[in-house]
């Protein structure tokens, strides 16, 4: 049994030389990853609940307090999902829909089913490009490296217009550095997020989200969002403002 | 079979998809003004009588209200990024258009059954390699989005697409072609064939954003041109 366990190995090992694998060995993050409510909340947004809450400058918590309010008073603070606005990131990672990793040898992709964009993080060693050429979107420009088993990724260029769990807020001036590694044999998944902002955040914003792998035979989902549908137009009604 | 030779089989099977050398598709590939090969289509009669109007509210309707666009759309309405798993189980095909991304499944699958999928507009493909090509197979497309065909006729969910997918130029460009069937749509098989360049190895994914709310927008894309 050992002999033939040796010999697969060494055709295996020959396999990737000949063919060009890559010699370095990293992790197969790739498949559906999905969160579930390990909590016990019962809500997905309760799931969120636990997440540190963020150490923000007092103008924006002043800014979230006073949205808060109004929303108490049944003002409509966002008219988002009237409209079927662009999911800005993070809100994929931390939504109920499972999200694909592909992964090849120079890119990643996070590839979500609500209606955005797929996430692309670059592992061809280039850099992000200049503040003058960096076009702003809602996922960011995005560069990634492997440290051992764990691949970290550093987005910057975001548009802006979310929000993060713990009550940060997601800006053009907002740095992120996300940490993904497996664990338990690689049926779970682990991204630690830190974000950086000096116009929101008084100090970096650290919290971990995981995964669960999805079933084999997995397929993704379009989650469509018609904002001509009265339906979903009806979904936002904005009361008498006063 | 004794144990040993069971053995040695499983470990073939699982050695197998290291082995199978297959073409490596991943980057990013443009569409230029001499890349397409578009024959009319034979539409049936009842497709040719139609106004063309039909399809042209159809198109801009999905324009305008941010619909999600899918196949066929999405394969020519901006850059398409190719990413190959390199576990050889999926090929994900994604553009600047904010659409979902197009699953290829390469991991030996079956379609889902239709009794229990939700129609999607990308359809759901499965992909298996012949040679040097990647046969791709599609079908459960919704009615969703952009349904235009290139060189006539309408996605529909009765439609079935084949691809074939084949770096020509030692790479730096890929030929599909797509062929169409739907009988209430086509007299007969309806094909197509798109050559796109392999884009600089420092391109980036961009993101063309769709704002339904954006009323001046709305009027350019429904209102009369020039007004």
């Amino acid at each position: 049994m050992i002999k033939i366990a040796r010999v697969w190995l060494a055709v295996c090992a020959t396999a990737g030389i000949l063919f060009g694998q890559s010699p370095a060995k990293v992790p197969d993050l790739s498949g559906f990853w999905e969160r579930r409510d390990d909590t016990g909340s019962g809500s997905f947004g309760g799931t969120l609940e636990k997440i540190p809450r963020a150490a923000i400058k007092p103008e924006i918590v002043k800014a979230n307090q006073e949205a808060a309010a109004r929303q108490a008073r049944g003002e409509v603070v966002s008219f988002g999902s009237k409209w079927c606005a662009t999911n800005s990131y993070p809100f994929f990672m931390q939504h109920s829909a499972a999200w694909d990793i592909i992964q090849g040898q120079d890119e990643i992709a996070l590839v979500p089913e609500v209606h955005t964009f797929a996430r692309h993080i670059y592992l061809d060693g280039r850099q992000h490009p200049d503040a003058t050429h960096l076009e702003p979107s809602v996922n960011g420009h995005a560069v990634g490296h492997w440290e051992g088993d764990t691949l970290v990724v550093d987005s910057v260029g975001f548009a802006g217009g979310g929000g993060t769990p713990g009550g940060g807020r997601v800006t053009p001036n907002s740095h992120l550095v996300e940490r993904f590694h497996l664990f338990e044999g690689g049926r779970r998944l682990s991204v630690t997020f830190t974000w950086d902002d000096p116009t929101v955040y008084l100090k970096p914003h650290t919290y971990e989200l995981t995964y669960y792998k999805s079933e084999p035979g997995t397929y993704a989902f379009e989650e469509y969002c018609h904002a001509d549908d009265p339906a979903q137009g009806g979904s936002v009604v904005e009361p008498p403002q006063k | 079979m004794n144990n040993r030779n069971g053995l040695w089989a499983a470990l073939l099977v699982l050695t197998v998809p290291v082995l199978a050398e297959t073409p490596n598709l991943s980057g990013f590939w443009e569409l230029r003004f001499d890349s397409r090969n578009v024959p009319p289509a034979p539409l049936t009669a009842a497709m040719a009588a139609e106004d063309r109007g039909v399809q042209f509210k159809l198109d801009t309707t999905a324009t305008r209200w941010c619909h999600f666009f899918g196949v066929p759309y999405v394969m020519e309405g901006s850059t398409i990024d190719i990413l190959q798993n390199v576990n050889g189980r999926e090929i994900a095909i994604t553009s600047a258009l904010r659409n979902p991304a197009r699953h290829i499944y390469t991991d030996g699958r079956g379609h889902v059954n239709p009794d229990t999928f939700d129609p999607v507009s990308n359809g759901h493909s499965v992909g298996h390699w012949e040679g040097d090509t990647l046969a791709v197979d599609t079908v459960g497309f919704s009615s969703e989005g952009i349904t235009g065909i290139p060189g006539g006729g309408r996605r529909t969910p009765d439609s079935h697409l084949i691809e074939r997918y084949r770096l020509l130029a030692g790479g730096k460009r890929l030929s599909v072609t797509f062929t169409w069937e739907d009988a209430k749509v086509f007299t007969k098989p309806h094909t197509y064939e798109f050559r796109y360049y392999r884009a600089p190895k420092a391109t980036e994914a961009r993101e063309f954003d769709c704002n339904a709310s954006d009323e001046e927008r709305a009027k350019y894309l429904t209102g009369t041109p020039g007004k």
